[in-house]
């Protein structure tokens, strides 16, 4: 055990920080939920950055290094499924990716170019054409659409299935990780600068502490995450999944409420962070679903 | 970054748990009531010599005070495989984590003579003479005074909490040598000397654990005196940051959590309102043992350790926190009569919120330190 970076982790971590400065602000005249990043996409497409995991030195647990890292930004991009997921399934699949879930509506479907269909224990893979998919209109705070017909699937074997599976939950943790950590950031700078009372906000015992509580358990977050995709272990990707999502039950309206009426404005940055944790908080089964899996897999 | 174990550090966690199944007793489980109680005291004595003649006491020490300058990882496996298995050890863990190391580095040739062997044989037990009446928190408020009269100090006042204190043999004791923060002094001080008298407080978290320990007109050689007049603050502020991730309560409360599933899962009881609590403590116990792990990292490496130390010792608070609810909402029968090791854990699940430094402190430390919020006025 060793957490400092290799060499190579480092200047992929620099890399990645680097091309993540361009897009570090959201623009000051977007009013909206889903900010999507389709400059950043092309960029991270055009350096190859997902292809991380596929390179022997770098590996998936750089993959949701980056994952995270790009999870903080204000625009949403398909990285956890293109960085973490793909490398797993046999044959070629072209990015960007989604996921449907038992028929519901999901993050980038309209965009997609793969999708992964999930019906119950069933796991399937479909390349949908244009019309097969619609966008909707939602408070997710990414691109949301659906499957509008049945489209053909490939379904996976049981074997690969349980892989996949393993996989959406790494990557569900790391992106969960980024957008806690940035959400967290957030919160800290509005606390630093906004005065009541006569002086910051940031200087109060109630918001200290409760902040404090927030930042810890984003941190565990990320360190279950990051396990999980270095160890590769279906136990350690439920556990992180799990903890990801229970953690941010408990952050997403503590850092509202610590925003005030700031938070409720689109002009804030914030609820792009939270409402995309939200729309994560239902995804793989939700807590309930990570919790059988952890149930299964990590108590012998 | 990897996440994991190298052969060696496998090796050496294998040894350590080779050694408790050959050494612990049958009944051990029956005998482990915490660390400050008198049976684990008692067992602790020849327990610690035998550990010590395997060299598994003190392997992080340097070779001169009986150790092998085993690395901090090894410190931390050892000190896993100790807390999880009810720390046979008792209260000789605070030797080998800090007090030893601290008189390595702030004692004179004397002290260190006299004190460290023993600590490194496994013979010998401290307390540490900190918390007042009016200073548990607020630390730096304390009373007890150690006035100088000649070649002696003497020292008057009261230690309330005091760990170990009936069962110790000497006192890691602060007392106040002047005015303010930069006027406390620690003494080294055994606690057979004439004048300290220690009174057991019954407490929730099991028999021995606290005390009062009431110091009147204690005559303390000046040859006591650890360090400068004055020092305390500094040297203590070095020796908690090690107790800070010292005691690795996340290993045992995650040993017990999977203990009581097994029970549930017997008994056929692991249903889903347990199946979701059970996934949401290991989530706090896996979290706080990553965090933990960062901090023995940053020791490994020589990084001086900051605020993430806070962090570890608040997600290990989470995670006792969470385990004692799992225990009390499906497993309650282990509570009455039911299994020692349950029931103790249950009962000191307390204590990670509030013994080195209250979970409050950490979380000031926290917004202060790791996260730059401006500090609050004083």
């Amino acid at each position: 055990m060793d957490f400092r970076l290799t060499a190579d982790q480092g200047d992929l971590v620099q890399a990645v920080d680097k091309l993540a400065e361009q897009f570090a602000n959201k623009p000051t005249e977007f009013r909206g939920f889903a900010l999507y990043g389709e400059e950043l996409d092309k960029e991270l497409e055009n350096a190859q950055y997902f292809d991380i995991a596929q390179v022997p030195e770098l590996g998936p647990l750089c993959a949701a290094m980056a994952v995270e890292r790009l999870a903080q930004l204000p625009y949403a991009a398909e990285t956890a499924l293109s960085m973490l997921v793909r490398p797993q399934l046999s044959g070629d699949w072209p990015r960007p990716f989604a996921v449907v879930e038992n028929g519901r509506p999901g993050r980038f479907v309209s965009k997609a170019a793969t999708i992964i269909v999930i019906d119950d224990d069933d796991v399937a893979l479909a390349r949908p054409a244009a019309g097969d998919v619609e966008p909707v209109e939602s408070l997710m705070a990414y691109p949301m659409g659906r499957l509008k017909s049945s489209v053909q699937r490939t379904k996976l074997p049981p074997e690969e299935a349980t892989n996949v599976r393993k996989w959406l939950r790494v990557a569900l943790a790391a992106e969960i990780s980024g957008l806690l950590q940035a959400a967290v950031a957030s919160t800290v700078d509005h606390l630093t600068q906004r005065k009541q009372f006569g002086r910051p906000l940031g200087t109060f015992q109630a918001l200290r502490h409760r902040m404090a509580e927030c930042a810890v358990l984003a941190g565990g977050v990320r360190w279950l995450a990051l396990k999980a995709a270095d160890s590769a272990d279906a136990g350690d990707a439920a556990l992180a999944a799990s903890h990801a999502q229970e953690s941010a039950t408990r952050i997403a309206y503590d850092l509202h409420q610590m925003l005030g009426a700031m938070g409720m404005t689109l002009e804030h940055p914030l609820h792009l962070w939270t409402y995309r944790i939200k729309a994560l908080l239902s995804e793989l089964g939700g807590r309930g679903g990570q919790a059988r899996a952890v149930g299964e897999l990590c108590f012998g | 970054m990897h996440f994991a174990w190298d052969p060696e550090q496998q090796a050496f966690r294998s040894t350590v748990q080779k050694f408790l199944a050959a050494n612990l007793p049958p009944d051990w489980e029956s005998l482990a009531h915490g660390p400050g109680s008198e049976s684990q005291t008692v067992f602790s004595k020849s327990f610690c010599a035998k550990l010590a003649e395997a060299g598994l006491l003190v392997p992080h020490w340097p070779k001169r005070w009986g150790g092998r300058d085993a690395d901090p990882w090894t410190a931390f496996i050892l000190a896993e495989e100790m807390w999880q298995a009810g720390e046979p050890r008792g209260g000789q863990y605070m030797n080998v984590n800090w007090i030893g190391p601290t008189l390595m580095r702030y004692g004179t040739e004397e002290q260190q003579a006299r004190y460290i062997p023993p600590m490194a044989r496994g013979e010998t037990l401290w307390c540490q003479g900190f918390s007042e009446p009016e200073a548990g928190s607020d630390l730096a408020s304390l009373r007890t005074r150690a006035e100088k009269d000649g070649s002696i100090y003497r020292v008057n006042g009261q230690k309330i909490w005091t760990s170990y204190a009936g069962q110790a043999d000497t006192c890691f004791l602060l007392a106040r040598t002047s005015v303010g923060k930069n006027g406390i002094s620690i003494f080294l001080v055994p606690m057979d000397t004439t004048g300290i008298i220690v009174r057991d407080i019954p407490s929730i978290i099991g028999e021995g654990d606290i005390h009062e320990v009431f110091w009147d007109n204690v005559e303390v050689p000046s040859s006591a005196l650890l360090g400068a007049e004055g020092q305390a603050w500094e040297i203590i502020r070095i020796a908690l940051s090690l107790e800070r991730v010292g005691i690795p309560r996340f290993a045992l409360a995650a040993k017990m959590l999977s203990r009581c599933v097994s029970m549930l899962k017997k008994s056929g009881r692991f249903g889903h309102g347990a199946v979701e609590q059970a996934a949401r403590a290991r989530g706090f116990c896996e979290a706080a043992r990553f965090y933990s792990y960062s901090i023995v990292d940053q020791r490994q490496h020589g990084i001086q350790t900051g605020p993430e130390a806070s962090a570890a010792r608040f997600a290990t608070v989470m995670a006792e926190r969470a385990v004692a609810d799992f225990i009390v909402e499906h497993v309650p029968e282990a509570l009455s009569g039911g299994e020692p090791m349950l029931m103790a854990h249950y009962q000191r699940a307390i204590v990670a919120g509030i013994a080195s430094g209250a979970a409050e402190i950490q979380l000031n430390l926290i917004a202060t330190e790791l996260l730059r919020l401006p500090r609050e006025p004083r």
